[in-house]
């Protein structure tokens, strides 16, 4: 299947989504939001000792070595991967697919691999002022050292469960669930007029 | 010019007018002004009505403290009430008004009360309960009777009904450090912590930096403390580790040094920019709190002390040095300590004649009698104030001799000229964040005041607030406070230099002058000493009887002013200490919070919702949507002129004539994944999952641990070790947590992953006697004939080019089967599924199809499975697998549990072919007039187009044994009551073959 | 309120769901003994000061702690996962509790 052409997923955005600059902007855009659109997002969980197994195991499919410690992650290129559980990681990657490479890897002995690629929808916040909007949201402490680079966070906004990582020093990339996604994408507009905010 | 500015002199920006109104006349003041100085400057002296009395009142305060002076501010048609004037800062095109006056603020009908004084004293409003018998009223009745008018006369300002357009937003903070109040102590404090690179946040509820320097007149480091404040507020400013927040009342302590404050962004502001909110919320969770909050300097209780003229001895000092106002042109101050003789002296350089200082202490120092002479006051020691005069605005006073230590008035009246007093019965530092945050305050004889508790969390205390009164104590203190908290040693470079009046912090003990007339101890509740007594004598001398009974302290302003002096009153009644009286405990809010910052954005179009993968097509295709817990659904997709009966009569019809197509995307999914899945799911449902074959699915019910009926729903069979379980759409989150629960907790050694995938896939439920056809013609890569896909089997195929996967399983009784993919293609298939069902007539069908068609087949919901019934009671007893234990087996034989008079499910039809309503009881015998002896009651109703009546599922006592029989619905509520039979719960197509086909 | 994540760190009371009393003992499964049962899904213990309970952080990792707080100052006195075998990596935790 993983060689079948797909057609274009359909995002759960669409009809909210409006490119173009937003909100207070006169004096310039302090965020800007967009979809990533990954085309692999997976969940992968490791049995209780097979921790740096799964760890080897994203290396060597993905490339990415994550740092130890509990929300440590990696993000380079196309593709990410960070610690959001003890013992459980998202992956993600810009091509379909991902899923068929980690199927010989990762055997039951090791954990579980559960494919969310439809499930989970990519916002990504970037701009001097991501900080200050994802502070409305989200009760974590964003700073740069609380909150490293690559590092990942579980966390929720009301009902809305969200994993965070930071992908850049003013960056993240939030994962929430695609029901949830239209919801939470236009609060996050509404919330960035205040400081200006650019749709890509 | 204004008849009250000074010519120079404050911190106002005299190039900038601004222009607003106060009750609808208008008036100018300066950038920088607050409502409350510009009023005063512009001659203004009553500026309310009091609570009970309707007494004329001015300004008491300049500050957060202000009791009396509170308006209503409007915006368009957005009001907001009881906010201290003092507390508004004025901005071109306010519009304010004042508060609980009818007509008009001079001329109050109201005003008649003060007549009534003897009936409206302490606890009046509960003496009506009991009540005089007055004719027929008495008890209750004469309570409601006076209600009315009490309601109608007592009272703050009004509420408005207009929806708040204003934005609000929560916002969420972390820090090392938090200074809360930014006077000398808070700004040292801040200062020393960010210049150890702690990060720090310094918040004030004021609008300027600076606190007691914006107007103590005193010289720090040889400048004028306001400019000295103001470099250092700078500084910080330019700090990238700390965040200043002025206009921020830091109004909670919670546990784990959480801090809840909120901020005025656009408060002051003609218009706010672009998504600027109105007020944001902040959340802050701070390593240590730096408390540096000040203190308050509170009144003297003595006859006619709330008489519009009356103001706080720092108040009139404040007004002076920060917005050039006095208060008054002859000044008299009545005192029990040595702060007040500061406030003449610069009062009397403002350019106002001072012309008594009424000290109670006979004993008064050089240091103060000096001041005094520089004031040019006649200095009265030894004496008190008995009483004031004038109407709406002060004339004059009487003192007399007095006795500190007997409290002993003698001597001739000596009437006293002046149009304006001042009064200071010493300070009581604002421990009130302190106290929310654990402990007991500790009372200090010497300072006669409750200084702060020992921390039961992690802050510190700086200056005013720790009783330390004089200014170069709070810079010391703070910058200590400052290092302690972002953990630097201690310092001993030098200090910046103070140069202030002098003056001993403890004032004489003390806080009434007993003489006759209503003296006020909380005067926004009306509260006299008298009413204090009187709570004494009718026995309510717990501290907090006495603050319910009397209601003193319970106002808008929370006794900010009242608290000590009535406790004081108290305990000498009782003849007490005023430590063994106590003090009750501070809660939040600090200040009055708008309900719209809590709510933040939390409302209206951004409350979170879930949409389906087809949302949008749904929408677009004429749906009426429904929202079942967070999820949007389709309840009908009418047509034209039809009414939503009409609607899902129709497409129940068409799905059993020919085909209908429903949207299950939100019924909950979990994978479940793992060597153990399959014993894991044996112990959660009540039947067998380990002998299902791939490929295949089941229908399963969980119990809870208590033995009753959980949830339902299938679970398919995707691989050895995969299994997609799905939840009803309700329990979702629910069931997910009870897994988790059992595998984290109770069976550890389980080797199972669960993963809510509810997202992951589109559900569309096909079904009718053409689903099979419709299917055939538009799956590639399976065949779907009754040997490929036999009942509760799966299989994999392609639509429209995308993967999918379709179980053979049924909701509504008919051949049926649910199509998933992935969520991103969900509307392709679904449209492809619709394409292909044209030639067929396959129909769109909502909830309300849904849910007819489901009870025509007697299948259960939540509103069965409702916490209270069991597997048995639901007739699900076949599933209750006697081979292994699972969650519930234990319990769920218990005699309650298995007696034959419980509820059980049945169904009923109407005789007299009228709908039936949920909720309805069930009775065997109808008496309209005194309905009794309930059955049971309906549970889901509808009209069914299968069977042309009126019918319903019911959970009624004995159900199976009366099938057959007649009974009776009743329903007083709604008025229906009628006669139903009693049947099985499987009305249509009892032995399953159209869904086996 | 604040509970210290082993995993997460420390988080707002919001991100959580409290999930009973930490002392019941679940029978055997196949236990017929109804009394031990009864005192499983009903007992509770309630006591006024240090209280061992279950949390889920639900809202962030989503696994299930064993807490030990004072029910009457909130203070938490102790955290750790109730699953067993994953013990914290996070050197970020440290200090924190």
């Amino acid at each position: 299947m993983a060689e079948q052409h797909l057609p274009e997923r359909q995002s759960p955005l669409e009809p909210d989504y409006h490119p173009g600059s937003h909100g207070n902007f006169e004096h310039g855009v302090d965020v800007i939001l967009s979809e990533t659109r990954p085309g692999s997002i997976l969940q992968l969980a490791a049995w209780p000792g097979e921790e740096s197994r799964l760890i080897e195991i994203i290396r060597k499919v993905t490339g990415l070595a994550l740092p130890d410690g509990a929300g440590g992650g990696v993000s380079s290129g196309g593709s990410a991967a960070f610690g959001f559980a003890p013992g459980k990681f998202t992956v993600l990657d810009e091509a379909e697919g991902l899923a068929q490479a980690f199927a010989d890897a990762m055997t039951p002995a090791i954990g579980t691999l559960t494919d969310l690629s439809h499930g989970r929808t990519t916002i990504r916040i970037a701009g001097p002022k991501a900080e200050w909007v994802m502070a409305k949201f989200f009760a974590i402490d964003f700073a740069l050292p609380a909150f490293p680079l690559g590092a990942g966070r579980s966390t929720n906004h009301h009902d809305i469960f969200a994993q965070i990582q930071r992908t850049g020093a003013d960056q993240f990339d939030i994962y929430v669930f695609r029901s949830f996604a239209r919801s939470f994408w236009k609060a996050l507009c509404y919330a960035s007029e205040e400081v200006g905010y650019e749709v890509q | 010019m204004s008849p009250r500015r000074a010519e120079t002199g404050g911190r106002i920006d005299r190039l900038r007018t601004i222009r607003f109104t106060f009750d609808g006349a208008p008036y100018t003041g300066y950038a920088g002004d607050t409502l409350a100085s510009a009023l005063l400057a512009n001659g203004v002296t009553l500026f309310g009505r009091s609570f009970k009395y309707h007494r004329p009142r001015g300004l008491l305060a300049a500050g957060v403290e202000e009791p009396n002076a509170l308006v209503t501010v409007l915006r368009g048609e957005v009001r907001e009430p009881n906010i201290p004037a003092t507390m508004v800062e004025i901005y071109d095109g306010l519009v304010a008004v004042s508060q609980n006056r009818t007509p008009s603020l001079a001329w109050d009908i109201g005003a008649i009360n003060q007549l009534g004084g003897k009936i409206l004293s302490a606890g009046f409003y509960y003496k009506t309960f009991m009540g005089p018998v007055i004719g027929p009223l008495k008890g209750t009745r004469f309570w409601m009777f006076c209600e009315h008018f009490i309601r109608r006369a007592a009272g703050l300002g009004k509420a408005g009904t207009a929806p708040d357009p204003a934005r609000y937003e929560r916002m969420n903070a972390f820090c090392d450090v938090l200074v809360v109040g930014s006077g000398p102590a808070g700004l040292m404090a801040a200062k020393a912590a960010a210049d150890q690179g702690a990060r720090v946040i310094l918040a004030d509820l004021e609008a300027n930096l600076g606190g007691s320097a914006n107007w103590s007149g005193e010289t720090i480091d040889g400048m004028p403390a306001a400019d000295w404040a103001q470099r250092l507020a700078a500084q910080l400013a330019g700090n990238d580790n700390v965040r200043l927040l002025p206009r921020t009342t830091v109004w909670g302590y919670y546990d784990g040094n959480t801090l809840a404050a909120l901020e005025r962004v656009t408060d002051h502001k003609e218009v706010a920019a672009k998504g600027e909110p109105r007020q944001r919320y902040w959340a802050i969770r701070a390593g240590t709190v730096v408390l540096a909050t000040g203190s308050f300097e509170r009144p003297l209780v003595f006859p006619g002390n709330d008489r519009p003229g009356v103001m706080l001895a720092h108040a009139a000092e404040r007004y002076a040095n920060e917005y050039g106002v006095l208060p008054g042109q002859r000044i008299a101050l009545f005192t029990n300590n040595d702060s007040a003789y500061r406030s003449a002296v610069a009062l009397k350089k403002a350019g106002a004649a001072v012309v008594a200082i009424v000290d109670v202490r006979g004993d008064v120092s050089n240091e103060m009698r000096r001041l005094a002479s520089d004031a040019e006051a006649e200095l009265l020691a030894g004496h008190a104030v008995i009483a004031t005069e004038g109407g709406k605005a002060l004339t004059g006073l009487k003192v007399q001799r007095f006795d500190a230590t007997s409290g002993v008035l003698s001597g001739d009246e000596r009437s006293i000229h002046a149009d304006s007093l001042l009064m200071s019965g010493g300070w009581s530092p604002t421990i009130h964040l302190a106290s929310q945050a654990g402990a007991k305050a500790e009372w200090d004889p010497a300072r006669q005041a409750f200084l702060p508790p020992k921390p039961t969390q992690r802050w510190t205390g700086a200056g005013a607030f720790t009783g330390s009164f004089s200014t170069a104590e709070a810079i010391a203190e703070g910058r200590a406070a400052g290092l302690q908290a972002a953990g630097g040693a201690a310092s001993s470079a030098p200090l910046p230099v103070v140069e202030a009046a002098p003056g001993d912090p403890d004032p004489a003990p003390v806080f009434e002058i007993k003489a006759k007339g209503k003296s006020f101890v909380d005067f926004q509740h009306d509260v006299t000493a008298e009413d204090v007594r009187l709570a004494h004598r009718e026995g309510f001398i717990s501290v907090e009887h006495l603050k319910r009974y009397t209601t003193l302290g319970m106002a808008t302003d929370q006794g900010k002013n009242s608290n000590v002096p009535g406790l004081a009153i108290m305990a000498e009644a009782l003849g007490k200490p005023i430590p063994e009286v106590g003090t009750t405990r501070f809660r939040p809010p600090y200040t009055a919070v708008s309900i719209g910052s809590l709510a933040a954005e939390r409302f209206g179009d951004l409350k979170p919702e879930r949409l389906t993968p087809m949302h949008d097509w749904h929408i677009t295709n004429g749906a009426r949507m429904y929202s079942a817990g967070l999820w949007y659904r389709p309840m009908i997709y009418g047509l034209p002129g039809e009414t939503v009966e009409q609607a899902y009569v129709r497409e129940a019809r068409a799905t059993r004539e020919s085909a209908g197509i429903v949207d299950v995307s939100t019924l909950g999914k979990i994978a479940v994944q793992g060597p153990d899945a399959a014993e894991f799911l044996d112990r959660v449902y009540t039947n067998m999952f380990s002998t299902l074959a791939v490929g295949k699915a089941r229908y399963g019910l969980m119990l809870r641990e208590d033995g009753l009926a959980f949830d339902d729903g299938t679970t398919w069979r995707l691989g050895e070790q995969e299994f997609l379980m799905t939840t009803t759409t309700a329990n979702a989150g629910k069931v997910m947590q009870h897994l988790e629960y059992f595998l984290d907790v109770i069976w550890p050694e389980l080797k199972v992953t669960v993963t809510s995938v509810t997202d992951e896939w589109a559900g569309a439920a096909i079904g009718g006697p053409n689903a099979r056809a419709i299917l055939a013609s538009c799956v590639t890569g399976t065949a779907v004939d009754n040997a490929t896909l036999p009942f509760m089997g799966i299989v994999h195929g392609q639509i429209a080019g995308v993967p999918v996967m379709i179980c053979r399983l049924s909701f509504s009784g008919e051949m049926a089967f649910e199509v998933y993919s992935g969520a991103g293609y969900g509307t392709r298939v679904w449209e492809a599924l619709i394409e292909a069902g044209k030639p067929f007539g396959l129909v769109t069908y909502g909830l309300e199809a849904l849910g007819t068609m489901r009870i025509e087949k007697g299948h259960v919901t939540g509103a069965e499975i409702d916490g209270r019934t069991t597997a048995r009671d639901l007739h699900l007893d076949w599933m209750l697998s006697k081979k292994k234990p699972f969650i519930g087996s234990a319990m769920m034989d218990r005699e309650g549990l298995i007696a034959p008079d419980r509820l059980e499910l049945v169904g009923l039809i109407a005789l007299d072919n009228r709908p039936l309503n949920g909720g309805g009881h069930i009775v065997e015998e109808l008496d309209e007039a005194n309905p009794h002896a309930s059955l049971g009651h309906i549970t889901a109703c509808c009209y069914s187009p299968a069977l042309g009546k009126h019918i319903a599922l019911a959970l009624v006592k004995g159900g199976e044994a009366r099938h057959g029989t007649r009974a009776f619905v009743s329903d007083p509520l709604r008025n229906r009551f009628g006669p139903v039979e009693i049947v099985s719960n499987h009305f249509y197509d009892p032995d399953g073959s159209r869904m086996h086909g | 309120m604040l509970i210290t994540c082993p995993y997460c760190g420390p988080r707002d009371v919001i991100e959580f769901t409290y999930q009973g009393d930490g002392n019941r003992e679940r029978p055997q499964p196949a236990s017929q003994n109804l009394d031990a049962w009864n005192a499983y899904v009903y007992d509770r213990l309630n006591p006024a000061g240090d209280h061992n309970e279950i949390w889920q952080h639900s809202g962030g990792c989503r696994a299930h702690l064993r807490v030990v707080r004072n029910t009457i100052t909130h203070e938490i006195l102790s955290t750790e996962f109730a699953r067993g075998g994953h013990k914290s990596t996070d050197s970020r935790a440290e200090g924190r509790s």
